[in-house]
């Protein structure tokens, strides 16, 4: 994790791209760095937050991506370079405030990265964030490997003063979390000096210059700096074009598919007759460099993640060539040869060039790929599911009982956490719905407002300790002014866990390791004038007693804290067990309980298992640790638990 | 006819849903899956056996009556309007302090607490009221606690949850007060004797309650407490035709309801119901239409006859000669039960020969109908 922060400019590194990344930024001389955590950006801050204190810069972990963008905002304003970090889903959270930073511009450099994530393998949604730069109007850079993602970093700062503007970095899974060779830089080590100054709008005497507006004037000063950035673009060095001067098919690529097509070509034995031309500067999209590329061949491929972002502003531009170019043929997601969703990997590409270029292509022998099929219907599906021990799991357990006592159809409004898995066998599909942060309590807040229309369904919002900080206090406060009737079940488990175990606000340390303010939970929700509880969630019988009671009771808003630390969190600390736990086979009497196999069907704790030879239920000793949940829910007593 | 049984699933849609479900509780309390709450039986979670033991005795899905009876009575199903009798007699405790807490004569607190004495049971499944006046079940072990819960709350509730929550290797036998509903599904079990679960041989003695109607627990109890003080309530009693009336006997006097006023809280259930004597009983008890204090008892089998010569001798019962007159009326408002259950259970299926849960002959069916 160290280095980041090594002073060894000229050699090379195996670093993370996330690691890059955070690098270009020291580089480039940052001093301020905020983010929240979110896959796949969460290393950028966690690597930046370890040495902030050895590099005297200030890396926070903000309460949610709009304030972080903000924060850095703030900072550039005041002359000192900042980065902002997030994932997608960080964009959407952030983009009014970026909108209207786009219309004033900034102070030194200022860069925002967005870290998407195609295939949505760890996001409640696939979108392409590229999108939003065109939208907005402002520069996209997308590095293509880690030495780029440094590399690029780096230069956007430069780029963005340049501009006066913030600049958009675009990563994605394989981007942040590939590992590769790096060449380091230098690391400046001037010291700063922060001053906001007051400078003027040039449209308007006496307003300041980050007061947004006049519009639409600024409007236009925007688009001409775009125009500026195309120039640049033009002869980026990081833009490059790799084959024969023509070609019988072009591929256009970005990013992390830009490894894909060069694999493709090279699996095909192409190289001499499709040309690669890799797009780093990807908008303003450099007009004379693309129709440059259109003239190598009539037939142009496009691949990219996850929209059809460049293939349509090619499209765009191929309808201003001259009436007497050659007609060119396109293809990629319009066309259905790459799809236009899900992430792509080399044999998308591969089956793609060979289609386009009428070749048959054989990955691999025919009896050989038919076996391989029919085998892999055998593996198991992995369910999704939490980890042993998590408090998640006694808490759905609880949520899940009191609502069939409760008998009138009650579930939770899901969100974005490790208890997201509501949706899932893990949490016992409670959540009925589950969209962004916050959003849990927020469409709670009307579903528990339709009493007028005869709703009488209990309605229990759920989200975690981070979660709350992040976006759920004003769909609470909503909540309580707008009069709806819901359960919050805030699942203080100390940890922003699923992204890593990041501080919080309620954790009582910053992201660089300082102690901070606890922010008591119960304390600021009854300031709203909620009614607060708290329970120990492995405390099933008074959890669901507390929760029937509630859903049973007159209305209003009434917020439940189901206090009790991760598991993951507790092991590290406590670094034992609370106890041991152990199936005794003489009292498990297998399929003949007659339970229907209560403990492994239904509680599916994956310390728990099906020994399927003894025919009995079984402790896994390497995946249990200790939680003594299981205890209560076998009807035989025949699992055991030991304090250690 | 034998019948087939089926899994929880079925068991929800055909009886629960339905409003079949009479509270009997032999259903819960066997599995992680089906508990009693409040007035409902609920299911927590889904099960996959096919074939469920919740479906196999629970008294309101396909019930073989002739076999039933062969097994308690080594006989067809009587079409005397009060079943298989052995004897009837009239009864009331010779103990003043039982006869103060009875309902009327005292007559089931008697029998257990001989039972116990003499130990035919070691311990009895009887249901008590809480300060509130919530039922609850509650094992007795001696004379005390059997006298706790004398009394009846009029309510439905799952007594035969107790019973299969009994550890699966006890031995104690069991005593269990049982509505007409509950004595049934001792019966189903009695004939196909349940598995995973306490053996059913432990149970000795079956006392039955005559039983016009139950109430559900929620919305009655809810009534009471708006219209009651209900610590201050001690008894609850509703007195035969013509009578009309429900009455609260509490520490400031007695208090009555029009029967109409209760009536909308009687288990919808009650209407399929044909057995007003607790037919499948070792001994059925109930009050004496016109005697107030005294018990009208039915005893059915040999292990009834047992335990009532012995509660006679050891001079624990005053026991008498039920008037012809009260017996007719009797055995009148018994054939009335069946009819009208008769008739409300066809009217639902829209066909005789499909009788819910009934597994009757269809002479006898014609018989009681005619």
């Amino acid at each position: 994790m160290a280095s980041i922060e090594l002073d060894a400019p000229g050699t090379m590194q195996l670093l993370l791209g996330n690691e890059a990344i955070a690098r270009g930024a020291l580089e480039a001389g940052i001093g301020f760095a905020a983010s929240y955590p979110g896959t796949p950006a969460s290393e950028i801050m966690d690597n930046l937050a370890s040495i902030a204190n050895d590099m005297g810069i200030h890396a926070e972990w903000s309460v949610n991506e709009k304030v972080a963008l903000e924060a850095a905002a703030g900072a550039s304003f005041a002359g000192i370079r900042a980065i902002a970090s997030m994932k997608q889903n960080g964009l959407n959270v952030s983009s009014d405030f970026l909108i209207n930073l786009a219309m004033t511009g900034i102070g030194k450099g200022l860069i925002l990265v967005v870290a998407d994530d195609p295939g949505a393998i760890s996001s409640s949604n696939e979108q392409d964030s590229r999108n939003i730069c065109k939208w907005i109007d402002i520069p996209l850079l997308e590095p293509g490997n880690t030495q780029e993602a440094k590399d690029m970093t780096k230069w956007a700062f430069e780029l963005s003063e340049e501009l006066d503007t913030i600049c958009m970095v675009r990563s994605v899974n394989r981007i942040g979390h590939t590992r590769g060779n790096v060449k380091l830089g230098e690391l400046p080590k001037k010291e700063q000096r922060a001053y906001f100054p007051n400078i003027w709008n040039k449209f308007e005497p006496m307003r300041s210059k980050f007061a947004a507006g006049p519009f639409p004037q600024l409007h236009n000063v925007l688009h001409q700096k775009l125009a500026k950035a195309e120039e640049k673009f033009e002869s980026s060095p990081f833009n490059w074009y790799m084959g024969p001067d023509n070609v019988e098919l072009l591929v256009i690529t970005s990013g992390a598919s830009t490894s894909c097509c060069t694999e493709a070509v090279k699996e095909l034995k192409l190289e001499d007759k499709v040309g690669i031309f890799k797009l780093a500067t990807t908008w303003p999209i450099p007009e004379n460099l693309i129709e440059k590329q259109l003239s190598r061949s009539q037939k142009v491929l496009f691949v990219e993640e996850v929209d059809p972002f460049i293939e349509r502003s090619v499209m765009e531009l191929a309808a201003n060539l001259p009436p007497d170019s050659p007609h060119l043929i396109f293809y990629g997601k319009r066309s259905g040869h790459i799809p236009s969703y899900g992430e792509l990997n080399p044999d998308l590409v591969i089956n793609a060039i060979a289609n386009v270029m009428g070749i048959p292509y054989q990955a691999r022998d025919i009896n050989y790929d038919k076996e391989a099929q029919e085998l892999s219907k055998a593996v198991p599906v992995r369910a999704l599911n939490l980890c042993p021990g998590c408090p998640h799991r006694a808490t759905f357990w609880a949520v899940k009982n009191a609502f069939q006592l409760d008998g009138r159809d009650g579930f939770i409004c899901g969100d974005i956490g490790c208890y997201a898995l509501g949706f899932a066998a893990g949490g016992y599909y409670q959540s009925r719905t589950m969209h962004a942060m916050g959003s849990g309590a927020g469409v709670a807040n009307g579903l528990g407002n339709l009493r007028q229309f005869g709703f009488e369904q209990p309605v229990i919002a759920m989200c975690g300790d981070s979660t709350f900080f992040h976006a759920t206090i004003p769909a609470l406060i909503n909540g309580v002014y707008n009069k709806s009737n819901f359960i919050l079940l805030i699942l203080d488990n100390s940890a922003t866990a699923m992204t890593g175990f990041q501080p919080h606000p309620g954790t009582g340390m910053t992201g660089s390791g300082e102690p901070a303010i606890s922010i008591n939970i119960e304390a600021l929700c009854r300031s709203l004038g909620a009614n607060v509880e708290v329970c120990d969630p492995f405390d099933l019988k008074n959890t669901t007693a507390t929760l029937l009671r509630l859903m049973t009771e007159e209305g209003g808003i009434n917020v439940v804290i189901m206090r009790r630390e991760c598991e993951m969190v507790r092991a590290k600390r406590k670094k034992k067990f609370p106890y041991v736990v152990h199936v005794d086979p003489d009292i498990c009497i297998g399929e003949a309980c007659g339970c229907d196999r209560v403990c492994t069907r239904v509680l599916q704790c994956p310390g728990l298992i099906w020994d399927k030879q003894a025919g009995k239920s079984k402790i896994d000793e390497a995946v249990c640790t200790g939680c003594g949940l299981c205890v209560d829910i076998c009807p035989e007593g025949a699992i055991i638990k030991s304090p250690t | 006819m034998d019948m087939k049984i089926e899994s929880c699933r079925e068991l929800i849609e055909e009886v629960i849903d339905t409003g079949l479900c009479t509270y009997c509780g032999a259903c819960a309390g066997g599995c992680p899956y089906l508990v009693s709450f409040k007035d409902r039986i609920v299911l927590l979670d889904n099960c996959t056996i096919s074939e469920g033991q919740c479906y196999q005795y629970c008294p309101r899905t396909h019930t073989d009556i002739d076999g039933i009876s062969q097994q308690i009575f080594g006989a067809a199903y009587s079409e005397d309007e009060l079943g298989a009798v052995k004897e009837v007699l009239t009864a009331r405790s010779t103990d003043s302090h039982i006869r103060e807490r009875a309902q009327y004569g005292g007559t089931v607190t008697t029998l257990l607490s001989l039972a116990l004495e003499e130990g035919f049971i070691d311990c009895a499944i009887l249901a008590k009221m809480s300060n509130d006046k919530i039922p609850g079940t509650f094992l007795a072990r001696n004379k005390e606690e059997i006298l706790q819960g004398a009394g009846t709350s009029y309510m439905a509730y799952p007594v035969l949850e107790a019973l299969n929550q009994i550890p699966k290797d006890s031995t104690e036998r069991l005593g269990i007060v049982a509505t007409p509903c509950q004595a049934l599904a001792l019966s189903k079990m009695k004939k196909d004797p349940p598995q995973n679960r306490v053996n059913i041989e432990n149970v000795k003695l079956v006392v039955g309650l005559f039983c016009t109607w139950a109430l559900g627990l929620d919305k009655f109890h809810q009534f009471l407490s708006e219209n009651l003080d209900l610590p201050q309530v001690i008894k609850f009693d509703s007195p035969p035709p013509p009578a009309n009336r429900f009455d609260v006997y509490s520490k400031s006097g007695k208090l009555s309801f029009p029967l109409d006023e209760i009536r909308k809280f009687i288990m919808p259930t009650c209407t399929y119901c044909l057995d007003m004597t607790a037919e499948f009983a070792d001994i059925s008890v109930g009050s004496v239409e016109g005697i107030e204090g005294w018990n009208t008892v039915l005893v059915r089998t040999d292990a009834g006859v047992k335990l009532i010569e012995l509660s006679k001798a050891k001079g624990e019962l005053d026991t008498g000669h039920l008037p012809s007159q009260s017996l007719a009326h009797l055995k009148e408002a018994a054939l009335l039960k069946k009819r009208r259950a008769l008739k409300e259970i066809i009217k639902k299926t829209g066909d005789k020969k499909k009788l819910l849960y009934l597994g009757l002959q269809e002479s006898i069916v014609d018989r009681l109908l005619a």
